[in-house]
């Protein structure tokens, strides 16, 4: 089979009588009568050829992420064509309370997009009035096709003292025009956050909870359970996995937004990624950029790692 | 490494442009409208008077991150060994300028073009302290001022202090950006550096620079904390004149031209006015720039005596979008009708304008400040 794949390869590779193609008619010679030729050596080759194979990706994968990546974290620990710790004193003489505020506003995000997406999981699941399951099944979607930007932009609007939403509480008699204020600062970044990433947790949860033995859920109606019950015992222990995956994921992506935090809050503290943003443009300072970056990888990777622990424990089971 | 990276990446991207003997490039660092300018405006103009030739306009981005990248692009095609960049004309802020100069990425053409001459401006030789003379035209002249609700501030503060003392009267009333969002709130700290710095602000202006210097801000900055405590902290520069319109402020900083730009397309009520407060508040000049190693160098001249040519400047800058000439201002006022050009004075008399416009501090105190800013305000 291989071998056979072998040969396609190297006739559409090489021309007419080129090596390859000698090599491949030789490779056949060989698969014709193994014990006369060396095995190994056929071997050796398919694996040449796989690595051939992959070596365009393997490049690109390379290129344009591996080296950079490195690049970005020697960058980090240089000050002056030195090896220093120049870099993160500075990040943390500066940016301390804006590493904070980063961490709170993401944690609380998570927890919020995990509170909401368990309600829609939850509801799609176990709802009992299918309208207003297909409702929600068609309407929960629609922010995951819209840009982080642009939740940013219509945000802006909608969330400022006299925007859209206070002006319609000051219609409906439920604020007055003097107890209105603005949501442009951390609140507006953790709505914007929730609003954007909630469906897409929501989507991977309701998939799994969809999966499970309904029987379970059944089992647990027979007994007399409420929805409540059943949604907290039955059905989120088995979508546990699901549910973290959803969120380690949604956590890496809201880390890495920087238009919202620019569109909503330029004030101070802000996120870490409008401040790596300021230093290269204000300073052309991309060590202590890099700087920031490494410690929000490490915050990613503090998460995925979390995560890897949980998935290891349950296949050692 | 990294800067390795860029040039190859850049020079893969340069096999992909045409490279058509009449395309003139054009870098534009700033907002929209820069873009706009030399597509709808100053592009077509030029076609027209040179038949065969296109002009391709590439905005890099609004702010110092647009020039900054058009710094960077220079920056690879040199380090790369490219014989022809891939750019004819740049327009970028004042503060990249000086690099550019001194790393002789730029062409000196100023005086090769006939309208090298109409330009006298002292900032037209020095930019914030690198000495550019021979390789600017300055498209426009930009200045920041505060925009103010006449309905809500009736008697408009004239200077710092008396601002200091409204906003103590009226907390949240004032709202500024910060440094992180734009410009016009860096132009407002750098004023208040001029005002209470404690030092002499011609030093800031002028150089040298003296590291020490920055043990005399403490003060200006915790007064300066303890006034942002007052004050509503804006999103961008757009953000300032959003809140201003919506009347959740009732003054703050501002550049001109936009003032003047979103007035007239009614994102902004006629009633609001300028004023510039004393001891005053920084402006800049964008640069024309023809990068040394340009393909159509006699073409890109050409284009920029176009572009400073009274007659554009006039109809172009001054009369369709609003921005303070880059040229001396005589040579263009004659060009222009007697309300056209008052407009552009209507709230900032030519003597405040003279008096309490003033240039940004030179680069390094520039960086000093904002980086004292966040380590002693924003932190």
């Amino acid at each position: 089979m291989s071998a056979k794949l072998e040969t396609e390869v190297s006739h559409g590779w090489g021309g007419e009588g080129s090596p390859q193609t000698d090599a491949a008619a030789a490779s056949l010679a060989m698969q014709a009568d193994p014990q006369k030729a060396g095995a190994g050596r056929f071997v050796m080759s398919v694996q040449l050829l796989g690595f051939l194979l992959v070596a365009p990706a393997l490049a690109i994968v390379v290129l344009l992420f591996i080296v950079p990546l490195i690049s970005s974290i020697t960058g980090a620990f240089e000050v002056d064509g030195a090896f220093s710790f120049g870099n993160f004193a500075k990040a943390f003489e500066l940016y301390s309370s804006d590493m904070l505020f980063t961490l709170t506003i993401v944690l609380l995000s998570s927890g919020l997009i995990c509170l909401f997406s368990i309600m829609i999981g939850g509801y799609l699941t176990l709802g009992s009035n299918p309208r207003a399951v297909a409702l929600l099944r068609w309407i929960y979607r629609w922010p995951l096709f819209i840009p982080f930007i642009v939740v940013g932009q219509i945000l802006r609007t909608f969330l400022a003292k006299s925007g859209l939403m206070n002006n319609i509480f000051i219609e409906l008699g439920v604020l007055t025009p003097m107890s209105a204020m603005s949501f442009l600062d951390w609140r507006g970044i953790v709505i914007a956050f929730v609003w954007k990433q909630t469906p897409f947790v929501a989507l991977l949860l309701s998939g799994a909870m969809a999966s499970i033995d309904r029987s379970t859920i059944e089992a647990a109606q027979n007994l007399g359970a409420n929805r409540l019950r059943i949604l907290i015992e039955i059905v989120l222990p088995q979508v546990r996995t699901t549910l973290l995956v959803g969120l380690i994921l949604s956590f890496v992506t809201m880390m890495s937004v920087l238009s919202v935090p620019l569109m909503i809050n330029a004030q101070s503290p802000t996120m870490i990624t409008a401040n790596m943003a300021f230093r290269i443009n204000a300073y052309r300072d991309y060590g202590v950029a890099n700087a920031l970056g490494l410690i929000s990888l490490l915050m990613t990777s503090a998460v995925a790692w979390i995560y890897l622990r949980q998935t290891m424990r349950e296949h050692s089971r | 490494m990294k800067a390795k990276l860029i040039a190859s990446t850049l020079v893969a991207g340069m096999f992909c442009t045409s490279l058509s003997a009449a395309e003139l490039t054009v870098l534009t660092a700033g907002d929209q409208n820069m873009v706009d300018y030399v597509n709808e405006y100053l592009g077509p103009l030029f076609e027209k008077e040179n038949p065969g030739t296109k002009v391709r306009v590439v905005g890099t981005g609004p702010g110092d991150a647009g020039s900054q990248k058009i710094l960077e692009r220079f920056e690879a095609q040199s380090k790369a060994g490219v014989e022809k960049w891939d750019a004819d004309v740049a327009v970028v802020h004042e503060k990249f300028v000086g690099p550019m100069v001194e790393h002789k990425f730029l062409e000196a053409y100023r005086g090769k073009i006939p309208t090298g001459s109409l330009v006298t401006r002292e900032n037209a030789k020095m930019a914030l302290g690198a000495n550019v003379d021979g390789y600017v035209m300055p498209m426009f002249n930009s200045q920041t001022a505060l925009a103010y609700n006449p309905a809500l501030v009736p008697n408009p503060p004239k200077s710092y202090d008396e601002l200091v003392e409204f906003a103590k009267k009226n907390p949240k009333q004032f709202g500024y950006n910060g440094i992180k969002g734009g410009a016009s709130g860096v132009s407002f700290v750098m004023g208040w550096l001029y005002a209470y710095g404690g030092g002499d602000a011609q030093k800031l202006m002028k150089g040298p620079f003296d590291p020490s210097e920055a043990k005399n801000w403490d003060k200006a900055f915790a007064s300066l904390k303890e006034f942002t405590r007052n004050a509503t902290l804006t999103p961008g520069n757009a953000g300032t004149l959003d809140m201003l319109s919506r009347g959740e402020i009732a003054i703050g900083p501002v550049w001109v031209d936009m003032f003047y730009s979103w007035k007239a397309n009614g994102q902004l009520p006629p009633e609001m006015k300028l004023v510039l407060p004393a001891p005053g508040m920084p402006g800049q000049p964008m640069h024309y720039v023809v990068p040394a190693k340009s393909e159509n160098k006699e073409l890109a001249e050409k284009f920029v005596a176009l572009a400073t040519s009274p007659k554009v400047q006039a109809e172009g800058i001054v009369k369709r979008f609003n921005w303070y000439p880059g040229i001396d201002a005589q040579h263009v006022q004659e060009s222009l009708d007697k309300e056209t050009w008052q407009k552009l004075f209507t709230d900032i008399s030519p003597e405040d304008l003279a008096k309490y416009g003033k240039p940004f501090p030179i680069a390094p105190y520039n960086n000093a400040i904002l980086e004292a800013y966040e380590r002693q305000v924003g932190n």
